[in-house]
């Protein structure tokens, strides 16, 4: 019988390892948490082991089973032989839970004193990791631990594991471990282990900042370690803990401290420069990143050993240099390192998605000793020189590179760039660089590379603009470029390939084109650019964009005056005129709406231009129809544009009579109501919608239709919703229709706004529209032109005065923070602000508005491979209460703890006896206090001692208990586990924690 | 400390994964699929350092935006340093109390332990014996920490647990050497 048993469980514990090799793949093993408890309490070492190794990989926090196994544990941990041990020493880091460190504690304990050096070294990690999930567990463990560290006798393997362990525990609260300081030199000095040596020196970055002293004694053993070891790794971590150790700046102006600070940088670039190893490089750049924000002008000393790197062929280590090359720009080498990118982004040529993945296909699976074979001319060749055959940049690495740069220049609204001319140049080679959006490839998931690709392309748009609104000295410049950059063919087109990025850069340029059209050198060529037929098919905002210029354009042609108006210019006028006419007339019905009114309201506009150019006699003056000259300009022209503050809004004072209470509408509720129930109305309204939607309008009914608005101008009366007539209205017969037309003439005769139409085909208008007055004005009537109200704007002034004298005012402003540049003097525009004294209001909302979400997305996120350990933060090890806190000593509070935890204790043992078989006898609890007792002794000392660390524990509680939230409850568990004890169920756990709660709030309150 | 070892082969195939904490079967696999992503588009003189795999670079973003040396002592993973041997790339993803050229020593330590144990350690070796695989990483790191750098000991410790089975001969891709000098 027995026999079976164990063939049975040999034959178990062989399929759970072959499950535990499934569960490395992806297979679910839950369903067996039974059967690896079975075989983790099997007798034989061999099986034993599987069954363990089946907890540690398969056990999750849910499995329930883990509390059917405490007495295995107990009973494996206190086990005679040495492998015995080791295995549920290996496996509780995995599985522990409070619960379980509860009751396991006092078995753990006495492993830390066992013979062999691997159990005691095991232990304490295990330890370690109890901690996390019940700090308490270092009440009793955390003298011994310390122990074990102190003592010099001890193995030296146990004393780099304890290390370990204090280096973990160390930075969550340093102040605790500053006593260790003297034992943790010595050790760094005379203990010839390098793994340990680099922990301590971890341990001690964390400890320095608390106890300055400690600089003094530790920077002459770091300087020889610096000067004298040979291990790269030991050399960086002193490099990096004199760095984060604050040691730099605890010795600045000190001679030793500019020693040691050059000494480090000297060994940096020496990793950099002279190792042929990428980590080292890596390394060197990371522990660089952090020296320059205190030591900017050391690290800029190495400037070109840093911008070597730029062009490694490794991307991580290229993008940890552009960070710190980023960051170490000022106004002297940023053209450097600008134009050192650009070359890298010019050079290397664009990888393509394709062969690359054929590349890593294949490197999959050729066996690796064939792709080794490839490797070594690439590893061995130096960086430089090989520029032709430098590797593929994948389209993100470009595209953060783009980013970099404009973020570099930028910064500080261009406190940097002396020389705009150059950056305008830059942004525009920018564009031609900015790497192709790949359709093709969408369906695998790069449609949002894709996004960002467009982004880029406008971000370098935005730029151009920002530097053509801002720097009126370099607009000219500015506006030449997005010339070249909306140019059809030449080039720098970017319309050579639809398919090729940068289209994004279109909006602004274009919008820098209509803007500051008086500057753009060919206007007529630009023009013809902005109205290319291949315009048409851009996406829709940049669509929109170009229309809005369009008209800009075409007046920057119309209404100068360095030529008379001749009838040669007049049908040149007209010429153009049709010309943009013909390539707004497809727009009209161009599926965006945005797209589409726009074109239709220029598209009248043009038309009643073109009238009014057929209309003008050239040979009673040599002035142009006012209409082009004067009427149209005048809706462009005003004040010029500037860029305005974001906060600037919020200074808008309230006006006092404005009540934003007051309903607009008081019948809104009624109304709306009515119009639910209206389902006639409602029926009306979706047919006509349906046909506006869903009817393609026909060409003859459309606007498209030449001739003046008049002619399909809807009708005043609110029936069609849309621009063109629809079916309906165009078959209602003519009679009707004249009829109609001779209603609304009437109607509106009195109307200023409304143009009526003398005949149905006849062209010329004939009412008295301000309009139609300066169209009848031009062709020769003897109209006093100042009387037209329109024409009272100054309109010229505007136009021709240099941009730098306009603007006495923003120059002032600008003038306190302008750059001094050797070449040229320019002023960049800041932004324009309300100097309303409202300082708290805008700072406040400023600085507050993003701390909420950045809280809430540090709450929300948890990484997955956390380990948690902030319960520990709130705990203190040192029986000297270093919290500063009041101790209480309310024996009313004590007394209530003490009622609580035996009403606790009883809950928890009827529990026990109902739920579990297993009864823990009265003996052992006995047993437990007794040596609980104990511990607290080791601690305390004596008498007193002993009351203080009860004190320590209520401060510390209290501090918790005000602040809540997670550690709040960690340390509520803890205070009640401190003094009840044994193996505990979920419900007592949570019976505890409430008890705990009321009392925590309660002493909350007593101290505030 | 170190959040996870993992160890697969040229083709993505898990042939060691130890998680630290406890995981979710699915996000395991998730994160190893999304390392090995990364890992397999590097070049042989790439450095061994990775970038964050997307489900971890989630959170440690957040924490760059803190203010001070804050980001800098913290519990989320933000190391993923890596050794590819022959046919077999070795991970250890880890916070930053660790050091990453040390990490890169203990990865060479690890598997010079296993070249020991099974004299010229192959991809096949760790298949069918990949227990011992396991309890050799016991014997360095445990619950996260290191505890043990030496190799004899190390050996010696895996040792002590018992005899490590011969291997079964035969031939196949996965009998290549891991060739653990190549980095010594």
């Amino acid at each position: 019988m027995i026999t079976m048993l164990i063939i049975k469980t040999d034959l178990k514990a062989t399929a759970l390892l072959k499950l535990i090799y499934l569960e490395m793949f992806g297979h679910d093993m839950s369903w067996a948490s039974f059967h690896v408890l079975e075989v983790m309490s099997s007798p034989k070492y061999i099986q034993k082991r599987v069954g363990y190794l089946g907890a540690v990989q398969s056990f999750r926090p849910d499995t329930e089973v883990l509390m059917l196994a405490t007495n295995l544990l107990k009973k494996d941990i206190s086990s005679a032989l040495p492998p015995t041990i080791s295995l549920p020493l290996v496996t509780l880091p995995h599985v522990i839970t409070s619960s379980l460190a509860l009751s396991l504690l006092s078995d753990l304990l006495p492993r830390l004193s066992h013979s062999k050096p691997a159990i005691r070294k095991k232990t304490v990690v295990a330890l370690y990791r109890l901690a996390l999930v019940y700090p308490d567990t270092l009440r009793p463990a955390w003298p011994k631990i310390k122990d074990l560290l102190m003592n010099e006798q001890e193995d030296s393997s146990v004393t780099a594991a304890v290390i370990n362990v204090v280096c973990e525990l160390g930075w969550r609260r340093p102040k605790d471990f500053l006593p260790l300081a003297p034992r943790l030199f010595d050790l760094l000095v005379d203990g010839g282990n390098n793994w340990m040596a680099i922990k301590i020196i971890k341990l001690f970055a964390t400890l320095t900042p608390l106890e300055p002293r400690l600089i003094k004694k530790l920077l002459p053993p770091l300087t020889t370690l610096i000067r004298t070891t040979p291990a790269m790794s030991l050399l960086y971590e002193c490099i990096n803990g004199i760095i984060q150790g604050g040691i730099l700046e605890g010795t600045e102006g000190v001679r030793e401290g500019e020693e040691i600070a050059s000494l480090c940088v000297g060994k940096l670039r020496g990793m950099i420069m002279v190792e042929d190893d990428p980590n080292l490089r890596y390394v060197a750049l990371l522990t660089f990143k952090r020296i320059v924000t205190s030591h900017a002008h050391l690290v800029s000393n190495h400037q070109d050993a840093i911008l070597s790197c730029i062009d490694d062929p490794d991307i991580s280590i290229r993008l940890q240099a552009l960070d710190l090359g980023a960051s170490m720009v000022n106004s002297e080498n940023l053209t450097a390192v600008v134009e050192r990118l650009m070359r890298q982004l010019k050079n290397a040529p664009p990888s393509v998605d394709a062969t690359e993945n054929t590349r890593h296909n294949s490197e999959g699976v050729e066996p690796a000793a064939d792709s080794d074979g490839e490797d070594p001319g690439e590893t061995l060749k130096p960086i430089k020189g090989s520029l032709n055959d430098a590797p593929p940049l994948p389209a993100e690495y470009r595209i953060s590179i783009m980013r970099r740069i404009l973020d570099m220049c930028s910064r500080e609204t261009y406190t940097n760039i002396s020389d705009f001319e150059w950056y305008i140049d830059t942004l525009v080679q920018l564009v031609k660089l900015v790497p192709p959006t790949n359709q093709n490839s969408s369906n695998k998931g790069s449609s949002t590379s894709a996004e960002a690709e467009k982004d880029i392309s406008s971000e370098i748009g935005l730029e151009l603009q920002n530097v053509a609104v801002r720097v009126s000295t370099v607009r000219e410049e500015a506006v030449s470029a997005a010339a070249s950059l909306i140019a059809v063919d030449g080039s720098e087109s970017t319309f050579q390939n639809l398919n090729a990025g940068g289209q994004g850069v279109l909006q602004s340029a274009i919008w820098i084109v209509g803007e500051y059209a008086h500057f753009v050198s060919d206007p007529s060529t630009t023009l013809s650019h902005a109205i290319h037929p291949k315009v048409r098919y851009l996406a829709s905002p940049i669509l929109s964009t170009y229309l809005q210029a369009i008209p800009k354009i075409m007046i920057s042609i119309t209404s100068h005056d360095h030529t008379p108006w001749t009838s040669e210019r007049n049908s040149m006028t007209s010429l153009l005129l049709a010309r943009i006419t013909h390539f707004l007339e497809p727009l009209t019905t161009h599926p965006n709406l945005e797209v589409q009114e726009r074109c239709v309201e220029f598209l009248e506009l043009m038309r009643v231009a073109a009238q009014a150019v057929t209309n003008h006699d050239t040979t009673y003056s040599t002035q142009g129809p006012l209409l082009l000259t004067r009427a149209i300009p005048s809706l462009y022209t005003g004040d010029e544009l500037k860029p305005v503050a974001p906060t600037a809004q919020e200074k808008v004072p309230l006006p006092d009579n404005l009540d934003l209470d007051i309903p607009i509408n008081e019948n809104l509720a009624s109304i709306l109501q009515r119009a639910d129930l209206d389902d006639d109305l409602t029926d009306t309204e979706s047919s006509e919608f349906d046909t506006f939607y869903n009817v393609r309008p026909s060409r003859k009914t459309a606007i498209a239709v030449a001739g003046p608005a008049i002619e399909t101008l809807p009708s005043a009366e609110p029936e069609p919703l849309s621009y063109q007539q629809t079916e309906g209205t165009a078959s209602l017969d003519p009679e009707a229709l004249s009829r109609k037309r001779l209603e609304r003439r009437i109607r509106n005769k009195d109307d200023p706004f409304y143009i009526p139409s003398e005949d149905n085909n006849n062209n010329v208008s004939g009412a008295s529209t301000p309009f139609h007055d300066i169209l009848r004005s031009t062709n020769g009537e003897d109209v006093d032109v100042d009387s037209i109200p329109i024409m009272n704007l100054d309109l010229g002034d505007q136009q021709q005065s240099p941009p730098e004298t306009s603007d006495p005012e923003p120059r002032a402003l600008a003038l306190s923070k302008r750059k001094k540049a050797p070449k040229k003097h320019h002023v960049v525009a800041l932004d324009e602000n309300l100097d309303l004294d409202i300082p708290q209001l805008a700072s406040t909302s400023r600085t507050a508005s993003p701390a909420p979400p950045l809280r809430a997305a540090k709450a929300t996120r948890r990484n997955p491979l956390q380990v948690d350990s902030s319960s520990l933060g709130a705990f203190s090890l040192n029986g000297e209460g270093d919290d500063g806190e009041p101790g209480r000593s309310d024996e009313a509070e004590d007394k209530e703890m003490a009622k609580a935890l035996a009403e606790v204790e009883r809950l928890r043992m009827e529990m026990q006896r109902a739920s579990e078989r297993v009864v823990v006898p009265e003996g052992t609890l006995v047993k437990k206090k007794k040596k609980r007792r104990k511990g607290r002794d080791v601690l305390g000392g004596d008498g007193a001692g002993n009351e203080e660390v009860e004190l320590v524990a209520g401060g510390g509680q209290v501090e918790v208990g005000v602040r809540g939230g997670e550690a709040g409850e960690a340390e509520a568990e803890v205070e009640a586990v401190g003094v009840g004890e044994g193996a505990g169920g979920e419900f007592k756990k949570k019976k505890k924690k409430k008890k705990k709660r009321e009392i925590v709030l309660e002493t909350g309150e007593e101290i505030t | 400390m170190i959040n996870a070892v993992l160890v697969f082969n040229n083709s993505g195939q898990p042939r060691l994964t130890k998680f630290y904490t406890q995981l979710d079967t699915s996000v395991q696999q998730r994160l190893i699929s999304e390392i090995f992503t990364l890992v397999s588009q590097r070049p042989a003189s790439a450095c061994n350092f990775l970038p964050l795999p997307p489900l971890l670079a989630s959170s440690p973003s957040s924490a760059d935006t803190q203010a001070g040396p804050g980001p800098i002592h913290n519990d989320t993973p933000s190391l993923v340093t890596y050794r590819h041997y022959a046919t077999l790339y070795f991970i250890m993803i880890s916070t930053s109390t660790e050091s990453p050229l040390a990490l890169l020593d203990l990865i060479q330590v690890f598997v010079e332990a296993l070249d020991r144990l099974f004299e010229n350690v192959c991809e096949l070796d760790l298949i069918f014996n990949f227990e011992t695989l396991h309890a050799t990483l016991a014997e360095m790191v445990v619950g996260g920490v290191v505890i043990e750098t030496g190799l004899e000991t190390v050996v010696k410790g895996v040792k002590e647990q018992g005899k490590v089975p011969r291997r079964v001969e035969t031939g196949g891709a996965a009998m290549s050497r891991l060739g653990v000098g190549r980095f010594g």
